[in-house]
């Protein structure tokens, strides 16, 4: 450890080329591991699992407005022929489609009075007994809808039945229970007959994404959207077939929207692919310019030296001495830099989550940053240490 | 002398090409990034309507009974009932005020040819395009009575004329809206709003309608609504006349005041129109509340600039950072090398201050140079966002502002960086330099 005591002098007489250094180092470690941290928080979101079969599900919607006609006979008519296509496997009419932003959302409670009993805000989500297998959701405690239960057309009366989301059933009847519980909304009461764990509601980002609630009805409504569920390599196919088909049936209305279930989803995190790519574009460019910093100052610390390295070898200190020292006064020079950045990252990263919407800043994501740096540093300095350690004795002697 | 300092400045730099180009490429980038996120945020955060934002005033209500809770941080729904929009439009004190909703319908003509097509429409009482300074082509708003009896009149944009009849000037021509026949009595110039500020409940930088009809159609033909529909308690609604009487709210409301007495007295009016109500049993509360909030408050109360573009334009900044101090480094050692030619200079009579702002010059020549690169990569920035994001079309642009801010902060950028390198040439004395020689 001999070699730190003529390190830090040197350091001591080059101020501002470390100083520098130092700054840089800082602000990048604090930049990047927030910057990172927002990323893998976004990626994690994007990735979550949202129970649907999102690579074989079409939706789309139907804007009737010929009031002549019997909109529940033609959509019959509707599902029955698209049922005949190759590859449809389910059609069915919802109130809304899952994960693209749009819906209706209600305020379900364990009591007729809201003010009472325990509350929650959930989306809710209707289609025939055919909406579970149709979405490809797994009921994972109690039982799937059956025809029964399924009231045609809401003016007669509401569903007595509904299936819920593990959420839901948490958040009013507690960690684990439900099944079999009353829930209301006003006067109307559904007994909770299934729970499902993995479900996402038609807001997947917002604070109810986990909420939802099934109801067994079957609406035909002048603006009605419909999900088909297809084999997987047949959707393309069969996308395209629907618009023409339907308009063939019957005229007086306009398809729409005809969209695969993936691609809505996209729509909806294009908000955050966007961010992460922002984000991402930063971080690399940043990359760039600080190692082009390193590799620079080095260069130039080290040109600045070259008497006092010659005229060091000349009194007999070698290559690898040279070398080593260099790079010992880059790690120095780094691990400075370093620990203030994490001051910094941490510090940013609470200011961020004070102010904004932003996940607290990982740990892991700071120390991923940190040796990333190191490794940079350490390359962009192999190339200035080589060249000030070939610097030949001679130069100690010359021109003086 | 500024143009020998030019002459010089342009002269080093083709001297040392390579540390140069360096230079303008680290300033460049830093100013790509952050032009490209500070265009995106500062047309997010324009004043969409700036010459009458202060005049205009979005109203709410707030109707919820006490022990209900909002999305809003202070608890006051975004739209008003139908019953309350009804009645402070019939009933206004003041000539400038709009009630408003957005729907929509099958657009197509009387044509064997024309396929119908989805539109958005705006249903609205007949102020909105004297609120909002929309311009008419040809004709104008349909009357007082044509509104009372709900007439089926429409106005459209030109864009949509030119769609539907291939001309503008189609006033007494008829479109169907769904199954419905409308008499067109207005067309409007095309108007695009950066925001849609007047109605930010679905996307605010969706395109404003471009259709538009009287706000009594709601009533007479049961239009329903194509943005948000909010209950907050529960209630009985089995038709559509229990569904417009109802505590849902659905519907915009927007006044223009000329004079703060305008202000103060309508608001009164509000107070009392809600002392009123409670009388009936509605707005069940102890104290009544009601805002007025201007185009910028309502703007910045429906967090229209999201938190991540505030985020990249701070991240950006600290990037633009990291460039000066890497341009300071570099610069320093360009400057540190070149000192035997300052000191040439001083020594034949150059002042201390000459060489300094020579040097800054050359520096602020540097960031001209690298503001032509980072505009450059901002364009295919932005252009990248256009294509990521659906609606940005208008908001990810450069507008002009933009371009000419861009030089500044990157001649700024790059001054701070060169202050120091400068200072450090400047002070050195002539004889260090001219010895070694």
């Amino acid at each position: 450890m001999s070699e730190i005591k003529p390190i830090l002098s040197a350091l001591k007489r080059s101020k501002t080329g470390a100083i520098l250094l130092v700054l840089q180092i800082a602000i990048t470690l604090a930049l990047v591991s927030n910057a990172m941290s927002i990323v893998f928080d976004r990626l994690d979101k994007m990735t979550q699992q949202t129970g649907y079969d999102e690579q074989s599900i079409i939706s789309y919607l139907v804007v009737t407005y010929d009031k002549r006609i019997d909109k529940a006979k033609q959509f019959d008519e509707d599902i029955q022929k698209l049922k005949e296509l190759p590859g449809v496997i389910e059609a069915l009419a919802v109130s809304s489609v899952p994960l693209t932003r749009s819906g209706g959302s209600w305020m379900l409670s364990t009591d007729p009075d809201d003010l009472k009993g325990k509350s929650v805000d959930s989306g809710y989500l209707y289609g025939n007994h055919t909406l579970v297998g149709a979405l490809g959701l797994k009921v994972t405690e109690g039982r799937d809808f059956t025809e029964n239960d399924v009231v045609y057309d809401r003016k007669k009366e509401y569903p007595t039945v509904a299936i819920v989301s593990r959420a839901v059933a948490n958040a009013l009847f507690g960690e684990g229970k439900g099944l079999n519980e009353t829930i209301y909304s006003g006067n109307n009461a559904a007994k909770v007959i299934g729970i499902i764990d993995t479900i996402k509601s038609q807001w997947p980002k917002s604070n109810i994404a986990d909420n939802l609630v099934l109801l067994p009805l079957q609406d035909s409504t002048a603006y009605q959207k419909f999900v088909v569920k297809t084999t997987e390599h047949q959707r393309a196919e069969v996308m395209n077939k629907i618009e023409p088909l339907l308009l063939e049936l019957s005229r007086g209305r306009v398809v729409m929207d005809v969209k695969a279930l993936d691609k809505s989803k996209a729509d909806t995190y294009a908000s955050d692919r966007l961010m992460i790519k922002m984000l991402i574009s930063i971080v690399v460019f940043l990359g760039i310019i600080t190692a082009l910093g390193i590799f620079g100052l080095t260069h130039f610390n080290i040109s600045k030296r070259t008497k006092q390295i010659g005229t060091r070898r000349a009194l007999g200190a070698r290559k690898s001495t040279i070398f080593k020292h260099f790079l010992l006064e880059n790690m120095v020079v780094t691990s400075l830099g370093m620990l203030i950045g994490v001051i910094g990252a941490l510090l940013l990263g609470r200011k961020l989550m004070g102010v904004y919407d932003v996940p607290p800043l990982e740990n892991m994501s700071i120390l991923l940053t940190a040796i990333s740096m190191i490794v940079m540093s350490l390359i962009a300095v192999l190339v200035p240490a080589q060249r000030a350690a070939n610097i030949s004795p001679s130069v100690a002697t010359r021109s003086i | 002398m500024l143009l020998h300092y030019c002459d010089l400045a342009w002269r080093n730099i083709k001297q040392t090409p390579f540390v140069s180009m360096l230079m303008i490429i680290a300033i460049g980038i830093g100013i790509g990034v952050t032009m490209t996120t500070l265009s995106v945020y500062h047309m997010m955060s324009a004043d969409p309507i700036a010459h009458k934002s202060d005049k205009l005033h979005a109203v709410q209500l707030q109707v919820l009974d006490d022990g209900y809770t909002w999305r809003t941080e202070d608890d006051v729904p975004l739209q008003l009932t139908y019953p309350d929009a009804k009645y402070l439009l019939e009933n206004s004190p003041l000539e400038k005020r709009v009630a408003m909703l957005k729907s929509g319908a099958a657009v197509h003509i009387d044509r064997p040819d024309s396929v119908p097509f989805i539109e958005g429409l705006r249903v609205t009482s007949r102020h909105f395009f004297e609120l909002f300074d929309v311009p008419f082509l040809h004709g104008n708003v349909w009357s007082e009575s044509q509104s009372k009896q709900a007439a089926l009149v429409v106005v459209i944009s030109e864009g949509l004329a030119n769609k539907l009849f291939g001309k503008t000037d189609v006033l007494g021509e008829s479109i169907y809206l769904g199954e419905r026949l409308h008499e067109v009595v207005g067309v409007t110039k095309t108007w695009l709003p950066t925001v849609k500020f007047y109605d930010v409940n679905n996307d605010p930088f969706e395109a404003s309608e471009q259709v538009f009809v009287p706000f009594t159609h709601i009533e007479a033909y049961k239009l329903p609504s194509w943005g948000n529909t909010n209950g907050w308690k529960s209630e009985d609604i089995n038709s559509f006349e229990d569904f417009l009487n109802s505590e849902t709210v659905w519907l915009q409301f927007w006044v223009e005041f000329d004079s703060e007495s305008q202000k103060r007295m309508y608001g009164q009016f509000v107070l009392d129109y809600m002392t009123e109500q409670q009388k009936l049993g509605r707005f069940n509360r102890k104290e009544l509340d009601y805002n007025l909030k201007t185009v910028p408050q309502w703007l910045k109360y429906n967090y229209v600039v999201s938190s991540d573009n505030k985020i990249l334009v701070g991240l950006s900044f600290m990037f633009l950072a990291v460039c000066v101090a890497n341009i300071l480094g570099l610069l320093l050692a360009k400057f540190m090398k070149r000192a035997p030619d300052a000191g040439v200079r001083r020594a034949l009579g150059a002042s201390k201050t000459q060489i300094f702002s020579q040097h800054l010059v050359e520096v602020a020549l540097l960031g001209l140079l690298g503001s032509i690169v980072g505009v450059l990569l901002a364009q295919v920035g932005l252009a990248g966002i256009r294509g990521t994001m659906s609606g940005y079309d208008l908001i990810a642009i450069m507008d002009w502002k933009m371009l000419l801010i861009a030089p500044v902060i990157s001649i700024l950028a790059c001054l701070i960086a060169g202050l120091f390198p400068a200072w450090v040439v400047c002070k050195t004395s002539p004889a260090t330099h001219l010895k070694v020689q």
